[in-house]
């Protein structure tokens, strides 16, 4: 399941860098993934104002 | 009022904005703390104890150094001091620079130091491209200490009347205007022969850095239309 | 001096911003000079040898450039300052103070670039010469100068959008211009170590053009819109939150796409690719926003029987509509042409970089730049609606249409490059110069000086139009 690591030093992004879309997908998805939680926020102020 | 939706909401925009790019920024800065490590310039107990650096230590100038492929990597890596099969350095094998295989850390540090100095006294970076960036009037010096033209087959060494790759080098800093390659002529930027050797330092040294494969087949081909 | 329809009329804030506009357009024609001397350089390698050599005829084209662009970004928001927050500038006085400053201490920069060029290897030369790295070659005392100045320029900006009316405008231009006066401070040092020269100084110069000032340009939009088509300021703001998220999510990360072959790790491959490949879509974003809130407005004055445009300064939004169009053409799409790795590996550091830098510049920042310039020619002449002149659709059409020459020039250069130097030759000395000796090779680069001609002369006509159109009986009062 795991490659191999190429890179010369290990590190944290390094070993989530598993091919070629692992770790964006990872750092896109931190990033997104809160914006529902903003979203739903929101969504409860703007009820509250009706 | 009709329910309002979020998507049409400024404050969520507001809001989302201000998440993605704090957020943003502190990934950055987290993979600038991790880059930075791994970027830091070696030194030369590394070099003796064959740790492989992606930035080697001055005294990389001490050291014969290649531009090989790698298969673990997938692609071309500086090799220093000689292959062991496999795409990894021995940290062996020496090549002397000026006559001297044996540059203390301090003359090695403070050799580079003046070359990366007069690197930016001399602009070279506005004709040349250095790691690829800079301007396109003039060849990328990413790797120029490995260009066969500099090596013992080349023609340089033979134009300048030196035997050896750093001599020619730095006679040619000195002294562009009277070596011309092309049309295109670099010129004389009153460079002296400390400030010469400084800067094939700085190049020898460029070159043992890991730059992932770039340039990709450096020097291997001779070229199929233009080929000699 | 600036001569008598130069100076604004009310507003200090709005007289300081022409001053700016003024030093920015001249910078601007300094850019173009030097810039046809590089370009004839290509051509007759010969030219001014050992004079005004080519590394610096370049190093002041993009001086030039950046410095222009700092001008007229500093005078924009003195500009709209006023009529954002309803309040007139504070600090206005420090302002004109370290506008002087700030312009002698770029005279003297230029006239050391000119006259001094390069140094001996040693730190008097950083401080005192030239830096010698590419775009922020000014020497250390100006580095100190720029921030003073741009610590007063952020300074009066927050005094005054915290005291007025803080809309959203006003407070994207306050976060941003913080983040970009406080990012010159990463490109103030001197390292031994090349790679991590390379690296802070990309945080200067990608997060500058690919983040902070792309958000700049956002707001300015937003900001015309307002102005120039009466665009309703809740839908506008929040396109230009969309924007911001946009932008800084992006491009934020998307400076991975420098640091693939810098010595820094193998990671930033995929970093740099998706999030540098996710740039052009806040462009598609602004292109889009841009011409629907035109139509929406139009359409809606329409409805009530109103045939008249919209638009109550043709020149400028021609120019702002050019920038939407060219920000999404030169930024977006030039630049994921070659932002992937598996491509840049062999684009890197060719013409082909120079094709997406010189469109993308002027795509992203000249056009509104120069947009701004026709608002405030508006403004400081109390006129209602300007049209467009002959001068101002030959300076236009001039300058856009070189520019389009050039970049496809460029393009076709940077195909020989990469195919021969690149691909075949395998990237040394040898192959760098039959690269640049071929035939397409050659050819583009007079193409390329033939555009630049064009687009200079563009610029006289421009600089004709913003002199004397103020004073045009044509447009309304």
């Amino acid at each position: 399941m795991f490659e191999p690591f190429t890179d010369v030093v290990p590190s944290f992004f390094g070993w989530l860098n598993q091919g070629p879309l692992t770790l964006t997908i990872f750092l896109h998805t931190v990033i997104i993934l809160p914006m529902i939680w903003i979203y739903f926020q929101e969504k409860k102020r703007l009820e509250n104002e009706n | 009022m009709a329910n309002k939706s979020v998507w049409s909401d400024n404050r969520f925009w507001k809001r989302t904005a201000t998440w993605v790019t704090g957020f943003a920024s502190i990934l950055l800065i987290w993979l600038t703390f991790d880059t930075s490590t791994q970027i830091a310039m070696g030194n030369d107990q590394d070099l003796q104890n064959k740790v492989t650096k992606r930035v080697p230590g001055p005294t990389v100038i001490n050291y014969k150094i290649t531009y090989e492929m790698s298969p673990k990597r997938g692609h071309e890596v500086p090799i220093i001091g000689g292959n062991d099969g496999k795409g990894n350095s021995l940290f062996q094998e020496k090549e002397k620079f000026f006559g001297r295989d044996d540059y203390s850390e301090k003359e090695a540090r403070a050799l580079l130091h003046l070359g990366k100095l007069g690197s930016q006294a001399k602009n070279c970076m506005d004709c040349h491209t250095l790691l690829g960036n800079g301007a396109y009037y003039a060849p990328d010096l990413t790797k120029a200490w490995l260009d066969p033209a500099w090596g013992p087959n080349g023609a340089m060494q033979a134009l300048t009347g030196k035997n050896t790759k750093e001599e020619a080098m730095a006679e040619f800093l000195q002294h562009p205007d009277q070596y011309p390659t092309h049309a295109r002529m670099m010129p004389n930027l009153g460079i002296t022969a400390k400030e010469a050797k400084g800067l094939v330092a700085f190049l020898k040294h460029m070159s043992s850095i890991d730059t992932n494969g770039f340039p990709r087949n450096f020097g291997k081909i001779k070229g199929a239309v233009h080929g000699k | 001096m600036a001569s008598k329809y130069l100076t604004g009329t009310g507003s200090e804030s709005k007289q300081l911003a022409t001053w700016y506009f003024t030093f920015a357009a001249i910078l601007f024609g300094a850019q173009l000079l030097f810039g046809l001397v590089a370009a004839i350089q290509y051509v007759m390698p010969g030219f001014l040898y050992e004079i005004l050599d080519f590394s610096i005829a370049r190093m002041l084209h993009i001086n030039a450039l950046v410095v222009w662009m700092v001008f007229a970004m500093f005078g924009s928001v003195y500009w709209l300052l006023p009529d954002e927050t309803g309040i007139e500038t504070i600090g206005i006085k420090i302002g004109k103070l370290l506008f002087w400053i700030f312009a002698a201490a770029i005279v003297v920069v230029v006239l050391v670039f000119l006259f001094v060029q390069v140094g001996k290897a040693d730190a008097t030369t950083i401080w005192l010469i030239t830096e010698g790295r590419e775009y922020i070659e000014a020497p250390r005392w100006a580095d100190w100068g720029i921030v003073v100045v741009a610590l007063g320029f952020v300074g009066n900006l927050f005094l005054t959008g915290m005291k007025g009316r803080q809309t959203g405008i006003v407070t994207v231009l306050m976060a941003d211009m913080i983040a970009f006066a406080g990012l010159y401070l990463a490109g103030m040092f001197f390292t031994d170590n090349i790679s991590v020269d390379q690296y802070w100084w990309w945080w200067v110069i990608h997060l500058w053009v690919e983040a902070t000032w792309e958000v700049f340009v956002g707001a300015i939009a937003a900001y015309g819109l307002i102005k120039m088509i009466g665009a309703h300021r809740q839908v506008v703001e929040m396109w230009l939150w969309i924007e911001v998220a946009m932008l800084f999510g992006s491009g934020i990360l998307g400076l991975g796409h420098h640091y693939f072959w810098i010595g820094t790790p193998e990671y930033w491959w995929e970093i740099g690719a998706l999030f540098s490949a996710l740039e052009p879509l806040p462009l598609v974003a602004m292109f889009v926003h841009v011409l629907y809130d035109w139509g929406k407005t139009q359409g809606s004055e329409e409805e009530k029987g109103n045939t008249h445009s919209v638009i109550n300064n043709k020149p400028a939004f021609t120019w702002f509509v050019l920038n939407a169009f060219g920000n999404f053409l030169g930024a977006g799409v030039w630049g994921f042409f070659h932002t992937l790795p598996q491509i840049n590996l062999y684009t890197h550091g060719t013409q082909f970089t120079s094709a997406h830098g010189h469109l993308a510049f002027f795509g992203a920042y000249a056009t509104i730049l120069i947009g701004m310039f026709y608002i405030a020619v508006q403004g400081t002449n109390g006129i209602k609606v300007m049209k467009n002149t002959k001068a101002s659709i030959w300076a236009v059409s001039l300058i856009t249409g070189g520019m389009m020459g050039m970049t496809v020039a460029l393009t076709i250069a940077g195909y020989v490059q990469v195919i021969v130097s690149r691909a075949q030759m395998g990237a040394t000395w040898a192959a760098y110069f039959d690269g640049q000796s071929g035939m397409w090779f050659t050819q583009a680069m007079d193409w390329r000086l033939i555009m630049g001609i064009l687009i200079f002369t563009g610029f006289i006509i421009l600089a004709k139009d913003l002199l004397t159109t103020g004073k045009n009986p044509v447009h309304e009062r």
